[in-house]
């Protein structure tokens, strides 16, 4: 939906190596990717992937081992941290323990030289965005996690930067605060205009804010895309296995021509998938497994189906906004355990019944191993 | 819109690199250059220059030869060792009792323990003469009621008995601390197990503190063995390598020798170090733990009161001989009895005749050079903490050197630095001042950077992301945060360096002597009154500046030497 609008950030082949005292890591490894104007994206990965990593060489706290960045068209690897009028706010928070709210959000206008009645305009009118109005002469271990949190968001916008970082900002707060303000954080970022980095490990937060998405693991980019291309056409078993949940079902590929693709399971029980959607590089009788998300299952007592399994239910899970149902499938042969979630029970199927699952294949993903 | 970004200054920062090679100048210029020249010195005749064919271990030689140098090394070793033996027997004991029982009035205790530390401890040395000396009060009585008297205080007893008392608090906090942030659990598991308390002491509680022990009796013996002014004042004949120095830089002023002497007091701190290494290397476990629930308090009566009991016994004898010197220094001669029977201020009035001067020299060098520690202390603790390098263990080392070299030694250094060659500064306040910031500077930069490592490095990156230059963040941010340690660590370099005699001895001359210096001048020539009066301003004076910053910062006494 943003496709229009210009890039301003472009990141090409970027490497950061670090040099330990016995080994090297790599803590980012050649990548690439480009940011339009205004969008908030998000570098999401698990722990030790490299986001911190990147975020710091664009703030100028690392130096890139290889690789460049250009931001609004200037290369920014030569550029030292505080002239590269960046936003950033940090997962500590970092407010300054020893001045007040005012003089914390006031501290880039007062390096900015800006007249003080200026600063006092335009402080007020950041905290009022982020409505903590009532805070502005306590110092800041006299406010909550959320508000501090909030203030260092108001700290880092009030100088207008061009572009905002944002280090997994809610990690320090409790489940409910952190819905609360990733809606607050992606209303005022929409409302500032200002192009943004966001890192984060935990995969709703990402969903549910960014334009667009890059998932990272072990220094590497595997995918860049949008929140519903991510989760509903993950590239790779890594990205599908990431975010949210996966069945990974295994199967052989038995036939394969332009129009259709046949896959075979250990229960000797066979599906047909259109090769056009399904697009894969696997070649005959090459083994491979076949990704679907749990709540696209339908589970049926009724058995026979074209493009069904047959299964047991194992057991179900009661979890107060939805269903999870495990089922056994090929029983006989190589058993292996489905995950299917439903927004209510379904009707006549109990722990113990057989029943069939089916999937719509536009719901699916191939992947072949090796 | 602001966007500062004028791209002919976006190189690197240079301000950061300049401090760096500054830092880089002071402690080549200042450390690495004398203490070479004093190794130098050592291994050529006094007189040669320095080439290969002149190297020569006569210096050395003596300490073979001699019998004064052979006594005076052996003389060092025993007091270093006694020292250590008695500070671990006072020290030990009573930070058990503070930590593990059901003591009343801690806090006064441990103030009261503390104090030795800041008090100068040639001060109150001479007292124990005139308590336990052949004349002294106790004698007196003793041999009017009982009919006989104590060994002579003069020679290894007295040298011994004074040190211990005013460096037993090393051992005595750093055990405390250990003992209050060990791991409670362990203790409770071995009394569920059936230790009685004392096999819990030997076998649990004892073990788990050695480390902290260890490092309490390595500075005991490091001041024991390079402390001049109580063997000056209290050896008589007993000689050790400190006084032995004194001897040869005033009478003879040769350098050579003197380094030599320097040489083997260094070898001696280097040795202590390797011990206590090794014994912390052996017994080094990790105790924290994130329980808050301190360890296990005993209740009992018996342990109570002989806390109360040994606590204060230890306290009144390392605090009476000050308590003599600011009693004495209100009383008109002893003439006639044996304690003090006239008070008046006339020794006041002496002093402010004809020694205002001194403490005026010993005000202006003080504050000079702790202003000097401080800017650079400060500078070297940023950037042995932020910046990295290679490289980065020379500059601490070269930083914490002098902490190690006995005092005297610091002065034989800077002396031969400085007293022929490039830079002559002979004679003058700067060679004192230069003496005092080498040898205090260390207190700052550990106390700088004990608060710089807890400051979060992402404060300092987010002034920088703000637009903040190097030197703006430094001054804004990092400075205010720093302020505290820094104070902290001023106050005692201030107040350490008021009381300063070991390298001011070796560097003062007739214009700049110090308020030490006079108080030693006037115990050499036993003018009892003037020296004591002198002596009750330093303790005041140093008492004052302590109480003070401990008022600014907030803190206890005890929780200021935490880092000495
Ligand atoms: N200064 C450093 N020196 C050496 N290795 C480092 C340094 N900083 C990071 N690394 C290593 O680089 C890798 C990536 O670290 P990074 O902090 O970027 O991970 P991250 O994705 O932010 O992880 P997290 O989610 O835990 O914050 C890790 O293996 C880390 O150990
Ligand atoms: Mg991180």
């Amino acid at each position: 939906m943003n496709q229009k609008r210009p890039i301003t950030l472009s990141i090409q082949n970027l490497s950061k190596v670090f040099h330990g005292k016995t080994e090297r890591v790599m803590a980012v490894d050649d990548i690439s990717f480009h940011v339009s104007e205004g969008d908030l994206f998000t570098l999401l990965g698990p722990s030790g992937c490299g986001k911190t990593t990147t975020l710091r060489c664009l703030a100028g706290f690392e130096k890139p081992s290889n690789g460049n960045i250009r931001f609004l068209g200037r290369d920014f690897t030569t550029i030292p941290p505080f002239r590269r009028n960046i936003g950033m706010v940090f997962q500590s928070y970092a407010l300054f323990p020893h001045m007040s709210i005012f003089d914390n959000v006031a501290y880039g206008l007062r390096m900015r030289k800006i007249p003080r009645r200026e600063i006092e305009q335009r402080v007020n009118r950041i905290i009022q965005l982020v409505e903590l109005e009532e805070t502005q002469k306590r110092k800041p271990s006299e406010l909550s996690g959320g508000q501090q949190q909030r203030i260092a968001l108001a700290r880092a916008l009030v100088y207008e930067p061009k572009l905002l970082l944002l280090d997994e900002p809610l990690s320090n707060l409790d489940a409910k605060l952190r819905i609360y303000m990733r809606e607050e954080i992606r209303r005022i970022q929409q409302k500032a205009k200002v192009t943004t980095i966001y890192v984060t490990h935990d995969q709703e937060e990402a969903l549910a804010i960014s334009d667009q998405i890059a998932v990272m693991s072990d220094g590497k980019i595997d995918q860049i895309g949008s929140p519903d291309e991510i989760y509903e056409k993950p590239q790779t078993i890594h990205v599908a296995d990431f975010i949210g949940q996966a069945n990974f079902l295994t199967c052989s590929l038995v036939k394969k021509n332009e129009e259709s693709v046949i896959l075979r399971f250990p229960s000797n029980e066979t599906v047909l998938l259109d090769q056009n959607k399904k697009r894969t590089s696997a070649c005959d009788h090459s083994k491979g497994l076949l990704f679907i998300r749990p709540e696209r299952l339908e589970v049926t007592p009724v058995l026979g189906k074209a493009n069904s399994l047959k299964g047991q239910v194992k057991r179900v899970l009661y979890l107060g906004s939805q269903v999870r149902y495990y089922i056994q499938i090929f029983q006989q042969s190589a058993p292996q355990e489905v995950l299917v979630d439903k927004n209510r029970r379904i009707k006549d199927v109990k722990e113990g019944d057989e029943v069939a699952l089916i999937f719509n294949e536009e719901d699916t993903g191939l992947f072949p191993l090796e | 819109m602001v966007n500062g970004l004028k791209e002919r200054f976006d190189k690197i920062e240079f301000i950061p690199y300049l401090v760096l090679g500054l830092a880089l100048l002071i402690l080549l210029l200042f450390i690495a250059y004398p203490l070479s020249k004093v190794l130098l010195n050592s291994f050529l005749n006094a007189g040669d220059v320095f080439s290969i064919q002149n190297l020569t271990l006569t210096n050395f030689s003596q300490f073979f030869s001699s019998s004064l140098y052979k006594s005076a090394l052996m003389n060092t070793l025993l007091v270093g060792f006694l020292c250590v033996f008695f500070s671990c027997l006072l020290g030990i004991p009573m930070a058990y009792f503070l930590a593990r029982t059901e003591m009343p009035f801690k806090t006064i205790f441990l103030t009261l323990g503390t104090l030795p530390l800041i008090l100068p401890p040639f001060v109150g040395a001479y007292s124990w003469v005139l308590l336990f000396g052949r004349q002294g009060v106790v004698n007196f009585f003793l041999k009017e009621f009982f009919g006989f008297v104590l060994p002579d205080i003069y020679g290894a007893p007295g040298v011994v008995i004074a040190m211990t008392m005013s460096l037993y608090p090393f051992v005595f906090l750093l055990t405390y601390g250990a003992l209050l942030s060990s791991d409670p659990y362990l203790e409770e598991s071995a009394t569920i197990m059936g230790a009685s308390r004392w096999d819990l002491i030997r076998t649990v509680t004892l073990p788990l503190v050695t480390p902290s022990i260890a490092a309490g009796a390595l500075i005991v013996f490091m001041r024991a063995v390079g402390n001049f002014g109580v063997p000056a004042l209290l050896g008589g004949n007993f000689y050790v390598l400190p006084t032995l120095i004194h001897f040869q830089i005033v009478g003879f002023f040769n350098l050579h020798t003197a380094g030599a002497i320097a040489i083997v007091n260094i070898s001696m701190v280097g040795l202590a170090i390797l011990i206590s290494q090794y014994v912390m290397a052996k017994r080094s476990y990790v105790t924290i733990t994130g329980t808050t629930q301190g360890a296990q308090v005993s209740a009992s009566k018996t342990l109570k009161w002989s806390g109360i009991l040994f606590c204060s016994c230890v306290i009144f004898f390392s605090l009476l001989p000050h308590i003599t010197v600011i009693v004495t220094s209100f009383t008109e001669g002893w003439s006639g009895t044996r304690y003090p029977t006239k008070f008046s201020f006339e020794n006041y009035q002496r002093i402010f005749q004809i020694a205002k001067t001194p403490i005026l020299n010993s005000l202006f060098l003080a504050i000079t050079a702790t202003l000097v520690a401080t800017v650079i202390g400060t500078l070297l603790s940023y950037i042995a903490v932020r910046k990295q390098f290679h490289g980065k263990w020379i500059l601490d080392l070269t930083v914490m050197l002098p902490f190690i070299l006995p005092g005297i030694v610091v002065g034989v250094a800077i002396l031969s630095g400085f007293s022929s060659g490039l830079i002559v500064l002979t004679g003058t306040w700067m060679i004192m001042v230069i003496g005092f910031f080498i040898r205090r500077m260390p207190y700052i930069f550990r106390s700088a950077t004990a608060s710089l490592s807890q400051i979060d490095l992402s404060v300092e990156e987010a002034s920088a992301i703000a637009g903040a230059s190097w030197g703006a963040t430094f001054f804004r941010i990092t400075l205010p945060l720093m302020a505290p340690g820094i104070l902290a660590g001023a106050v005692i370099c201030f107040s350490t360096l008021m009381g300063e005699l070991s390298t001011t001895i070796i560097l003062y001359s007739a214009g700049w002597k110090t308020i030490t210096v006079a108080i030693i001048e006037y115990l050499f020539s036993a003018t009892i009154g003037p020296a004591y009066a002198l002596g009750t301003i330093l303790i005041v004076l140093v008492l004052s500046a302590i109480t003070l910053a401990n008022r600014l910062l907030g803190r206890k006494m005890s929780q200021m030497f935490k880092m000495v």
